[in-house]
């Protein structure tokens, strides 16, 4: 990570390099087991139920449910100070209730989030102060 | 817990220490806000302490324990520094705070059942809050260095430590229906035991449960009561055999059981399957196994508090209450030194204490047993301090010999 661009994420980096990629096209992916089609998350060299290291980035639904969530209401972070307060959580896929996808809530009060609230992936950018670059990234919101 | 929830991490694997250990001198440092003091000086000063309360010159030590995942360390090296010695004194970096606080007798039991060692001391400091204003050093750095974590969770800010914690605890709330005032009772009885104990940093200062729901949120569900100081402190203590001890000055205090479990998942808390679960649900069985004692037997009990949650699922983890049901169970004065069900943290812990990572827990049990804590429990016998350290949770039992 280029210190420069904290908090962006390193997208060049092999280790999530097909999470940011699949995001720039505005598709949610995640590591599956060629062998055994189990998702594995956080990814891995070796599927953690079968031990195949084919586990190519998959396009999944982007559709999930809430598991739980934070609403970050003071700057721990310098960086994130302009956005207070914000909504950030896990979302449980659809496809695999044991992938939690690490996530901001778009589009919503705090106070209308609930556990199990269905949500779908939306993609936006992640813009920082004093910083240039732009990632786009997925974010849920919930489903009307 | 069922054995079909449990394959979600471990228990290690540790020797009985058959009665090899015994704790015979403690020492604290001034526990403080930012200070200027470095890590050194303030281990130092934890050190010189211990060996006066048990009674030992700086020759007498033969081995000394730190922190080796924390910079700054007082080794072996800084020790014959300060002291001005140049004895051999063996050393090992898996000492020190959090886990560690509990493990460290394991580490040097047969060293000391053998006679290779003689007395040991265990060593803990930090100066966060000196270096608070740079950022460095302190608990988040090594996340946002962690690259999975940099690169799946810090750009969405679900970082630092305290967004971790509030996600859990919510998912606990809504899991068990854990309220407000469950978090707020481990808090203010936390702040009611600092304001009782001469050496923490938060003794001056007052916290009702009505205080505690008129604060602000820091991160929704937590506020800032829910979360740990940042301090500069540390702490020693000595370990030698009970016959050893026996012939010092204070009384014997015996290590019963050490215990040690992991989370599969690492530090990757969001993954973690059993969300609401710490890894005390491993370590804290087989400590109890190791000491012949069951949660009921347990008269005090320390554990490592960076967020009031973390104390709460200890406490069910341990089973001292089944699981979910920890909010009831420390409601109201359940915690209180003087006549609670389970007298805890009567030291006020990292939330009110200090935030010396778990050294001063154990410090304060072992005043516990010997009869001369702030904060008394009557006629304690059986304490138990209990780690914690994001991926690992750790289990000490003392007992009074």
């Amino acid at each position: 990570m280029k210190a420069a661009d904290f908090p962006l994420p390193d997208t060049e980096w092999e280790g999530t390099r097909g999470f940011w990629e699949a995001a720039a096209r505005e598709q949610l992916a995640i590591p599956r087991c060629a062998a055994c089609a189990r998702f594995q998350w956080y990814p891995r060299e070796r599927c953690r139920a079968c031990g195949e290291s084919e586990l190519p980035w998959t396009v999944v639904s982007g559709h999930g449910t809430l598991f739980s969530w934070a609403v970050v209401r003071r700057a721990l972070v310098p960086a994130f100070a302009d956005k207070l307060p914000y909504v950030t959580g896990l979302v449980a896929l659809a496809e695999d209730a044991a992938v939690r996808v690490v996530t901001n809530l778009v589009d919503c009060a705090p106070e209308a989030l609930r556990a199990e609230l269905p949500v779908r992936v939306v993609f936006r950018p992640l813009v920082f102060p004093n910083v240039t670059r732009r990632v786009i990234a997925p974010m849920f919101t919930p489903i009307a | 817990m069922t054995t079909a929830s449990a394959d979600w991490g471990s228990a290690s694997e540790i020797d009985d220490l058959a009665g090899a250990v015994a704790i015979a001198g403690v020492g604290e440092a001034d526990h403080t806000q930012a200070s200027g003091r470095t890590a050194h000086a303030i281990a130092a000063q934890a050190v010189e302490r211990a060996l006066a309360d048990a009674g030992l010159a700086p020759r007498d030590v033969d081995g000394i324990l730190f922190s080796g995942g924390i910079g700054d360390a007082f080794d072996a090296r800084a020790f014959h520094a300060h002291f001005g010695t140049s004895h051999e004194l063996w050393e090992s970096p898996r000492g020190g705070g959090m886990v560690w606080a509990a493990t460290a007798p394991a580490t040097v039991a047969e060293a000391l059942r053998s006679g290779k060692l003689r007395h040991v001391l265990n060593v803990f400091s930090v100066s966060w809050a000196t270096q608070r204003p740079q950022m460095v050093g302190g608990p988040g750095q090594f996340h946002a260095e962690e690259r999975y974590k940099a690169s799946l969770e810090v750009p969405f800010g679900w970082f630092p430590q305290p967004v971790y914690f509030a996600t859990i605890a919510r998912r606990h709330m809504i899991e068990f229906g854990t309220q407000p005032e469950q978090l707020g009772a481990i808090a203010v009885t936390c702040r009611r035991h600092a304001n009782l104990h001469p050496g923490a940093v938060m003794r001056e200062k007052k916290l009702s449960l009505a205080d505690y729901l008129a604060r602000p949120m820091l991160v929704d569900p937590l506020r800032v009561e829910d979360c740990c100081l940042i301090s500069d402190g540390g702490g020693a203590y000595l370990m030698t055999t009970p016959e050893r001890a026996r012939d010092l000055r204070r009384p014997v205090v015996l290590v019963a059981g050490v215990g040690e479990g992991r989370s599969a998942t690492g530090l990757y808390w969001a993954q973690q399957r059993e969300f609401t679960s710490t890894p005390q649900v491993f370590s804290a069985p087989a400590a109890f196994a190791m000491a012949d004692v069951t949660p009921r037997d347990v008269d005090v009990l320390a554990l490592y508090d960076p967020f009031t949650i973390v104390a709460l699922m200890q406490i069910e983890d341990m089973g001292f209450c089944k699981k979910g049901e920890g909010g009831a169970f420390v409601e109201g004065d359940a915690l209180a030194f003087d006549g609670g069900r389970l007298p805890y943290n009567t030291h006020g812990g990292l939330l009110s204490h200090a935030y010396v990572l778990g050294i001063s827990h154990v410090i304060e049990i072992v005043r516990q047993l010997r009869g001369e804590a702030a904060a008394q429990v009557r006629d304690a016998e059986i304490a138990v301090y209990g780690g914690y350290t994001g991926h690992l949770a750790s289990t000490l039992v003392l007992r009074r010999a």
